[in-house]
């Protein structure tokens, strides 16, 4: 008995050129068991299951059945199509555990095994086999779709089982029966750590999903829609309080006679009064106006400048601005000598070149103190992490040392799970990586043995991994500002039937071992909920002056920290609680992204 | 004209033609910078970044390869619910692609691949 609909990935339109020109195999064999490849394209087996048959086949409902589904139908031409052959192999409906059995449940009411709590398949067996498979070609691979028909228990079970193989918390993610959630989301959601910090924050705050239609978009590096003003929301209810935290050179924002720079606030969007406003509609206009997902979008903006006293009224209209993550590069002369400092926003490809010049340059000031200003870089690419490292503490300091060693959960202890590759550390780069500087040039160094950091909430990730590598080999971190965003923690983003799941796989340790911080680094007099202490002064974000100008008040401390080793009184500020995070008050966070549904101002 | 000078003409003239289809076949190629873009030329530039990254849509400014002769094509900055950025530890490698004047083409390069694009509606003059 056969139904044919065609496999996903085939449709009419092009199915005489995705063929095959003679089946892959006959049925029954081991091939059709099995799966095999044929003319170059990867024919999956015949899927065995006991249950219900689907389709409506000639076996009457119900009846339970060794079936068969994917495979091969004659044309013309031997198409890949799906076969279903129910009735050659119509057995005896023992089911087994092996998770061949009718079962279905809710989770979406599809065929699927059954749950034995603490058994688990392996992943692959439930990958691509999706509620609504998608069909053409996934722009990852360049090849079809994989997706073939079935569940969102199949969905679920997939989650389930890589979750089970790869989550760095794996043992500490109770076994819920898949069966028991309708939609994948709801499912995922619960398959992490309900364990806290010593904070008290959650352990895992970085579980979450994208479509993947929107995960594969691409850009150029450092390319998005925006204006070129990257706002901070220090208060994100009313009164909301909206501020220009940097500009980015040559874009609408600094461009005559919008002219924003760092502090401006931002008082209506299109007539909605941002303070105060509380109506949805109002908060969308809000959203929309500040954060276009595209070029070309035009609004008008009511801005009181730093310092000012009365109001302006500028019109933005949005464009592709490209960013200069690394920026102010300068020196300043003081007590202890020529400090150098860089604004360093963004660890992304075109950084590589931005940093090689900063280090050049202030390599060729002769500085004997860095202040890197880390306080809205949210991470990126670990390898400009490493390179930064190595620029800033020289050979002596770093050759044959760890910057980062990954570490996955306990089952992969010697080899990437996902790419099969050994596990070996990072070393700190000397060399460039290829990103935006042609791979293999010798980079420049300061060869310090001391650093300040200035960080906020919004230093995260990669960016820790800066701290923590130097930590590592024994240079002396001060950090000046708020407590780090605490995020020891990667990933590798995993698409199934059009959702990408983002689940904390492996964390980064240094030298010495060490990556315990999913509470942040605090400087060392912070007060209220703390991460690890790092000798230092806590000090608020100071908008009324720019970034890299010596009267800065995070800037300002560092300076005056590394020739007296005091902090201002001022500094030891409270904590507040904004976005659900502990924050100095002040700092606020960070909002680069034009992502709609991630919308950041509230009601 | 007499008989040998006609040869020896027909024979220059041969290795001439000769030697201008040579260096037709071995046009040096140097690192190029687009002039003039163009609304065309753009749309042109995107649509064919995105035939070699599998039909993913791609977003590009206006000025690109305008100044430099690499254009580097990396994930669209996705962040996380905080918007800080999504991947935070990325240990991957972005794409790059190199413009080249090839004789009077404009070529575009897929560095990883060597896959090459002509692109008809664009100018394009040494880097």
């Amino acid at each position: 008995m056969f139904e044919d609909p065609l496999l996903p990935g085939v449709t009419e339109e092009y199915r005489e050129a995705a063929g095959l020109s003679f089946p892959a195999y006959g049925v029954p064999s081991k091939e059709a068991e099995e799966g095999t490849t044929a003319e170059g394209v990867k024919v999956p087996g015949l899927e065995r299951w006991r249950g219900v048959i689907p389709f409506g086949l000639a076996t009457p409902p119900g009846d339970s059945c060794l079936c068969y589904r994917g495979g091969m139908r004659r044309e013309l031409r031997w198409m890949v199509v799906a076969v279903v052959v129910a009735a050659a192999g119509c057995g005896d409906g023992g089911g087994s555990s092996g998770g061949i059995s009718g079962g279905g449940g809710s989770g979406g009411g599809s065929l699927g095994p059954s749950w034995t709590q603490g058994v688990f398949q392996a992943s692959s067996t439930f990958a691509n086999q999706c509620a609504n498979p998608r069909t053409g070609v996934d722009p990852s691979t360049g090849r079809r779709y994989p997706d073939l028909q079935g569940s969102t228990l199949t969905e679920n079970n997939f989650l389930r089982s890589w979750t089970n193989e790869l989550y760095l918390w794996y043992s500490e993610v109770a076994d819920v029966n898949p069966a028991s959630y309708s939609s994948t989301s709801s499912y995922f959601n619960i398959l992490k750590t309900t364990a806290t910090t010593p904070s008290g924050r959650p352990k895992d705050r970085f579980h979450f999903t994208y479509s993947t239609a929107e995960w594969q978009a691409l850009a150029q590096s450092g390319v998005e829609a925006g204006y070129g003003a990257q706002f901070v929301i220090v208060a994100s209810t009313p009164p909301r309080n909206v501020v220009v935290a940097y500009t980015e050179p040559g874009s609408p924002a600094t461009t005559a006679p919008a002219n924003l720079a760092r502090g401006a606030k931002v008082l209506t969007v299109d007539g909605v009064d941002l303070v105060n406003a509380t109506d949805s509609a109002s908060v969308a206009k809000l959203n929309e106006g500040l954060f276009p997902s595209s070029a070309g979008a035009s609004h008008t903006f009511s801005i009181l400048d730093a310092g000012a006293t009365t109001p302006r009224t500028i019109t933005l209209v949005s464009a592709n601005v490209t960013s200069t993550p690394v920026q102010n590069v300068g020196t300043i002369r003081t007590a202890s000598g020529t400090v150098g400092y860089m604004l360093f926003n963004d660890h992304i490809a075109t950084a590589e070149q931005g940093l090689v010049n900063a280090f050049r340059q202030l390599s060729d000031a002769k500085i004997n103190e860095l202040v890197i200003d880390l306080r809205y870089n949210g991470g990126g690419y670990l390898d400009i992490a490493s390179e930064v490292g190595y620029m800033i503490a020289g050979p002596g300091n770093t050759t044959g040392r760890t910057f980062e060693k990954t570490v996955f959960n306990d089952k992969h202890t010697t080899r990437d799970p996902v790419t099969g590759q050994p596990l070996t550390p990072v070393p700190f780069h000397s060399t460039s990586q290829g990103l935006s500087v042609p791979e293999g040039q010798p980079l420049p160094t300061l060869n310090l043995s001391r650093v300040t950091v200035l960080t906020g909430g919004n230093t995260c990730s990669a960016s820790e991994s800066i701290i923590n590598g130097l930590l590592g080999v024994g240079v002396e971190v001060i950090q000046i500002g708020a407590t780090s965003c605490g995020k020891p923690y990667g990933f590798y983003p995993q698409d199934n039937c059009g959702t990408t799941y983002f689940s904390i796989q492996f964390k980064g340790i240094n030298d010495k071992g060490f990556g315990d911080y999913p509470d942040g680094f605090s400087p060392a007099n912070a007060t209220g909920s703390i991460g690890v202490q790092v000798p230092g002064c806590a000090v608020a974000d100071d908008f009324n002056h720019a970034l890299g100008d010596p009267k800065e008040a995070r800037l300002e401390a560092a300076l005056g920290y590394l020739v007296n080793r005091t902090c201002p009184a001022a500094s030891a500020l409270p904590s507040a609680v904004e976005g659900g995070e502990l924050q100095l008050l002040g700092e606020g966070s960070m909002h680069k992204s034009p992502f709609r549904e991630n919308r950041i101002l509230r009601r | 004209m007499p008989r040998m000078a006609v040869a020896a003409t027909v024979a220059a003239a041969l290795a001439l033609a000769l030697a201008g289809c040579a260096q037709r076949s071995a046009q040096p190629e140097v690192p190029a910078v687009l002039t003039h873009p163009s609304a065309t030329s753009r749309a042109e530039l995107v649509r064919v970044v995105s035939e070699a990254m599998n039909g993913a849509p791609v977003t590009i400014a206006d000025d690109a390869l305008t100044a430099d002769d690499t254009l580097i094509i990396d994930r669209a900055s996705g962040r996380d619910a905080r918007e800080l950025n999504l991947r935070g530890r990325d240990t991957g490698k972005p794409e790059h692609f190199r413009l080249v004047k090839s004789g009077p083409q404009c070529v575009l390069v897929h560095a990883a691949t060597g896959r090459r694009w002509t692109l008809t509606s664009a100018t394009c003059a040494p880097r």
